[in-house]
């Protein structure tokens, strides 16, 4: 042993060099076996960590461009989806709206509002037709849920329409079941009432409340208010007699104008 | 215990390699740290340490592509015992000789390995990636250089911001 340590001491140099220059013939020459072997440890020992590292990072540096697409596509989708639900909501309104049948001698213009005019409620409504389609002052507007208003005035691609939630706007009405005639108003102070109704008339609580036709503006039988509350006192001569609207004037929309088949 | 830096040197040469190469390259301009590796051992080590360091980093730099492992052995091989040779024979005290030295060595392994892969439009190989990529290379050895003669340190850099 001691003989072989001396020679491979002495020889160091020697053998270094000798074995540096074998191990560039063997790469060299068998291409096919020892190259890949030798590539394969190499790989295996120095680049395969940072191969990893780097596949890990990629992957990374993927699933954030992957959330940052689908982010993007969830913004959009969002967006599509309201406007699906948005047209979904005017679907069915105007689904509702089919079963609707225009009073005797009228037909109906469906009208959009452009802006609502507001002072702690509604008062008007510009619609987006006006004399070019046939309207003129008077006319009553209507949406599913009843009596809206009336078109006050009218320009040619616009028209403005006073709700019933205007205090001068008063309408002449009558209880579905009685019969009994009155005038809906509408006061900031106390909200839409039934005026002019006789102490001894006939009105309960849930009462429809409906337009007489009388006044020549409105057509009969279209549905006002309902009942909220009758109060009589005793020695007056009239009911107090408070409505809600069966029209939210709060969210009106789609609009209907009821033209005379006269016009 | 000795071989921890060179170890160090071939994980860093993977880090570059896999990752850091088309980090820092500009342009398709890269930094050939192999051989920068190795010129940096032979100017400062042994010739047999040199050799064998040259031929573990044709290895491992040729692992990427095999038909370039024997001349990446061979080149860098050549060049470890060229470089070592001449840091016996030549004054290399002054900074600008070694930079000399390493921008020359550095250029011819570029060509020769342009040469080997014998490319048709060898002249714009060597304007847009051997000559660039041989001075942006430089500059990492012209830094390392600073730093091994201690011109440039920490308490330097920080008094330049």
């Amino acid at each position: 042993m001691k003989w072989t340590s001396t020679i491979l001491g002495r020889n160091r140099r020697v053998i270094g060099f000798g074995t540096a220059l074998l191990l560039l013939l063997l790469v060299t020459l068998f291409s096919t076996t020892v190259r890949p072997f030798i590539g394969n440890v190499s790989s295996a020992l120095i680049l395969y960590p940072f191969a990893e590292l780097k596949g890990y990072i990629s992957g990374l540096q993927n699933v954030t461009d992957e959330n940052r697409r689908l982010k993007n596509s969830l913004v959009e989708t969002s967006l599509q989806l309201s406007a699906l639900a948005e047209a979904r909501r005017e679907n069915t309104r105007l689904r509702e709206f089919l079963g609707f049948d225009a009073p005797e001698h009228f037909r109906v213009v469906p009208v959009k509002i452009i802006s609502l005019y507001q002072q702690v409620y509604p008062l008007a409504a510009i619609i987006n037709k006006g004399s070019n389609d046939s309207l003129v002052v008077d006319q009553p507007v209507i949406n599913r849920f009843g009596l809206v208003g009336r078109i006050k005035e009218v320009m040619p691609g616009f028209a403005t329409v006073q709700l019933l939630t205007d205090p001068t706007n008063a309408v002449s009405g009558r209880v579905a079941e009685s019969r009994q005639f009155g005038i809906v108003r509408f006061s900031p102070q106390r909200g839409m009432y039934f005026d002019n109704l006789p102490a001894d008339a006939e009105i309960n609580d849930g009462d429809l409340i409906i337009s007489s036709g009388l006044g020549g503006v409105y057509p009969a039988g279209l549905s006002i208010a309902i009942v909220d509350s009758v109060f009589a006192a005793k020695g007056e001569i009239l009911k107090q007699v408070w409505l809600n609207p069966t029209v939210n004037l709060y969210e009106i929309e789609e609009l209907y104008v009821l033209i005379s088949d006269t016009l | 215990m000795r071989i921890l830096p060179y170890l160090f040197y071939l994980y860093l040469l993977g880090l570059h390699v896999t990752i850091l190469n088309d980090v820092t390259a500009i342009y398709g301009v890269t930094v050939d740290l192999a051989a920068l590796l190795v010129i940096l051992v032979a100017l400062h080590k042994g010739d047999l340490t040199a050799l064998w360091f040259a031929l573990v980093v044709g290895i491992v730099v040729g692992s990427l592509r095999l038909d370039l492992m024997p001349w990446e052995m061979l080149i860098l091989g050549a060049i470890s015992l060229a470089i070592h040779q001449c840091s016996r024979r030549m004054n290399l005290e002054s900074l600008t000789s070694r930079l000399l030295l390493l921008g020359g060595f550095l250029l011819l392994h570029k060509l020769t390995i342009s040469l080997v892969l014998s490319t048709s439009d060898f002249a714009l190989v060597l304007i847009r990636q051997v000559v660039p990529g041989t001075v942006y290379t430089l500059l990492f050895g012209w830094l390392f250089l600073l730093y091994r003669d201690g011109r440039l340190t920490w308490d330097k850099l920080k008094a330049l911001f």
